[in-house]
């Protein structure tokens, strides 16, 4: 057991070594749950309505009415919002053309300019325009009404703040029975994003980290290792060690650093562990079958990387497998992402239970059992290979 | 010149036996395009969807009635496909949750009356299955014209308080309830420079692993240093210019083939067309001009192959996600200035320009980007100390 531990902790100092590793392990997953969070966590808005144009009561009062809405509001030039909205950064455009306020208080007609973007959803964002115009307009016919019948303009706006507190607004209110929604909505902003980031890195790291694998057998490190007084079960069990501590350190530091920066509530720690060693164990195997595999320290980075991120794609390390069609949900059980996927989503938002997890756990088991022997098998036969 | 050909002849053979390029410009990027666009599909720029809406109105109600009358009447409107059909109050969210309808409405009893008498009274929309925005609209619009209704009941109830006769105040109600609307929204129309989808999938790939495809040229300077090669080649009768030039046509040509491929292939294979042949071209060349810039930082600052490699790959991932290459990344004031001058962001607003119909003409401001962004790079390329070249 001793010679196990030397060779998975000396495979362990050489990944900590590594300089490269300070901003692929630590840094850059940590930047991806930010922006990922920040794009689409919960502060996500209903669009954006950029205004530009003559400033006053009229102009002010739509903007508070959007921004009662959960549009984001922006001001800038016409002509940068007309380019906005061409590259789709701004749903929509509003202007309000010189003369365009006083024109309103005088109750002459206005002609406020919109201009949608192409995406649908922009149709949304053009009806909550119109209901902030329809809602500014219902305030000031409210005074015109009284005022005609010989009410002073300031006692006309003090009768409808005071009858405001009198009468009871009617309200609407929307309730969601939408699966998707409610799956989704007790998640915090960066939740999501972080058990997706756990996944595709501890697998995308452990598959690049197969170069080092290659390395080790080009130089003869392994084969050395074999010419000690050690079994070849023990220098391999010391391989697989190696690449399976580094694959859980990296899904272990996620996991802790998004607990502690960001909030990330990771649900029953116990079986959040478990889960993090089950896909760890199947990262390693991946590792081993790919070092053993090629014999291209490039090659093998070049596969890894792009396998890593294939796999993270099908198995809803990119996208949320709730978004997946029927078909590619399927597909999507083929990698062992999508298994700690439903594992991570039973703990974290249905407070899952170990036998909750149980189907979860027994694939991911099985499919590191299959990975750790088969890179073992291949890993011993790489060895009589000439490189 | 024939030294200069005879070595980006040499190197480019050489970076062609080399597995790991083909893996890197080619495969992976095109793997992740069929990924990527098998996942996310539509969910970028979701399609309004045909919408049927369960309504409970009380029998009677007529503000309820006419509440459902305005929800109706959305149907055709800016290609909405909205169907109103009955229910009774106690099976709207029954018939939202199976699906069997995307959204429910129930007015409640009494409702004609509370908003008359300004009284509480609440109407709920159920949101179903769908894309969002059929919900986000409807809800809008149920708002929108139940604030109309009660705007009337409120505006009678100041005039009551301002000492109005009681004759006056049910004509204020009417007045405000069906006044005329002075504002008018003219709706202009915005030329579209915005890649589908999945051509801005197509693109963003392309960009970002064109900035590891021209890694493979250039950082061979620094594998050449190590080597000792490069100091036999500068012992050669040639001007030094021509190593590092031939090594920046390296990259060069890697890049343009490679990401005239990408373009090509992922066109055809996911359906998209990227416009002008000759605008794309031009874009193509610029982007790698610029790409093969940043090597030549690159290339100064680091000291060992193993170096350059890693600075590369951080330096085209951090540009290829914050220039739009897995999912586009608003942002507006100097942050979305910044974010601009990015080259990948600027190679695939420039291809959105070109798909939306636009010429060279049109593609003047990306190509500035990427001209700009060349000249800079290289200058400070230029300005740093060669830390290779000190050891």
């Amino acid at each position: 057991m001793r010679a196990v531990l030397t060779i998975t902790g000396a495979e362990l100092r050489r990944f900590l070594r590594d300089r490269s590793n300070i901003f692929f392990v630590f840094i850059f997953p940590l930047l991806l749950v930010v922006v990922i969070g920040a794009q689409f966590g919960s502060s996500a808005t209903t669009g954006r309505v950029s205004i530009a144009g003559e400033d006053g009561p009229l102009r002010q009062a739509i903007v508070t009415e959007l921004e009662a809405s959960k549009s984001t509001v922006a001001f800038g030039d016409w002509d940068d919002i007309v380019e906005e909205v061409s590259r789709g950064r701004t749903t929509v455009g509003l202007r309000f053309p010189d003369g365009s306020n006083a024109a309103f208080a005088a109750g002459q007609p206005v002609e406020l300019e919109m201009l949608p973007s192409s995406q649908s959803a922009s149709i949304a964002v053009q009806q909550i325009v119109r209901a902030a115009v329809d809602k500014v307009e219902l305030d000031r016919a409210q005074v015109a009404a009284l005022v005609t019948r010989g009410v002073t303009t300031p006692a006309a706006e003090s009768a409808i703040a005071a009858a405001r507190t009198q009468v009871t607004a009617p309200t609407v209110h929307v309730e969601d029975v939408d699966e998707l929604a409610k799956e989704f909505s007790g998640l915090g902003q960066f939740d999501l994003g972080a058990s997706s980031m756990v996944l595709l890195f501890t697998f995308l790291s452990s598959l690049a980290g197969s170069a080092t694998l290659i390395q080790a057998r080009r130089q003869g490190v392994i084969a050395r290792a074999l010419a000690a007084p050690v079994s070849n079960t023990q220098v391999l069990l010391g391989q697989a060690g190696g690449r399976f501590t580094i694959a859980l350190f990296q899904a272990v530091y996620i996991a802790v650093a998004t607990a502690l920066l960001f909030g990330v509530d990771w649900g029953n720690l116990w079986l959040t562990a478990l889960v993090l060693v089950a896909f760890s164990a199947v990262s390693a195997g991946a590792a081993m079958v790919l070092g053993s595999l090629i014999d291209n320290e490039g090659a093998a980075s070049g596969v890894g990387v792009g396998l890593g991120l294939v796999m993270a794609g099908l198995g809803g390390g990119m996208v949320p497998l709730e978004l997946f069609s029927d078909t590619m949900r399927t597909v999507s059980k083929l990698t062992p992402h999508a298994w700690a996927y439903e594992a991570f989503a039973e703990i974290q938002r249905h407070d899952g239970t170990l036998v909750d997890i149980l189907p979860q756990l027994g694939v991911l088991t099985a499919m590191a059992a299959v990975a750790l022997a088969v890179g073992a098998w291949l890993l011993r036969r790489s060895l009589a290979r000439a490189m | 010149m024939r030294e200069l050909w005879t070595m980006t002849q040499y190197d480019l053979r050489q970076r062609i036996r080399d597995k790991s390029l083909i893996i890197f410009s080619i495969i992976v990027p095109l793997a992740l395009m069929f990924v990527l666009d098998l996942v996310l599909g539509d969910l970028t720029n979701p399609q309004l969807q045909p919408t049927t809406v369960a309504a409970s109105v009380p029998a009677g109600d007529q503000l309820g009635a006419a509440l459902v009358d305005v929800v109706r009447s959305l149907d055709g409107v800016e290609g909405m496909d909205i169907t109103v059909r009955d229910a009774a109050a106690d099976e709207v969210h029954d018939l939202t949750r199976d699906g069997r309808v995307q959204i429910g409405l129930i007015v409640p009893e009494g409702f004609s009356t509370a908003l008359q008498q300004g009284k509480a009274t609440d109407v709920t929309v159920v949101s179903g299955e769908g894309t969002g925005i059929e919900q986000s609209i409807v809800t809008s619009v149920v708002e929108s014209t139940v604030n109309r209704f009660s705007a009337g009941a409120l505006a009678a109830e100041a005039g009551a308080q301002s000492g109005l006769a009681p004759a006056e105040l049910a004509a204020i109600g009417q007045e405000v309830a069906t006044a005329e609307s002075t504002i008018t929204l003219a709706q202009g129309t915005a030329s579209n420079e915005q890649l589908s989808p999945t051509g801005a999938l197509v693109a963003g790939q392309a960009g970002l692993f064109l900035l590891f495809t021209v890694g493979f040229g250039v950082t061979a300077l620094v594998a050449e240093r190590e080597q000792g090669t490069l100091a036999r080649l500068k012992s050669m009768p040639m001007p030094s210019w021509t190593i590092v030039t031939a090594k920046a046509l390296v990259s060069f040509i890697l890049g343009v083939v490679a990401t005239a491929i990408l373009l090509t292939l992922g066109g055809r294979l996911f359906n998209v067309n990227f416009g002008s042949p000759v605008a794309v071209g031009v874009l193509i060349v610029a982007a790698v001009v610029a790409a093969t810039s940043l090597m030549f930082v690159i290339v100064r600052v680091a000291r060992t192959a193993e170096q350059a490699n890693i600075a590369q790959s951080i330096i085209a991932l951090v540009l290829g996600i914050a220039g739009g290459a897995f999912f586009t990344i608003t942002a507006s004031g100097w942050v979305g200035t910044v974010m601009d001058l990015n080259p990948v962001s600027a190679f695939i607003r420039g291809l959105g320009i070109t798909s939306g119909g636009g010429g060279l003409g049109d593609i003047g401001t990306p190509l500035l980007i990427l001209l700009g962004f060349t000249v800079v790079v290289l200058v400070i390329a230029r300005l740093i100390p060669d830390r290779g070249a000190a050891q």
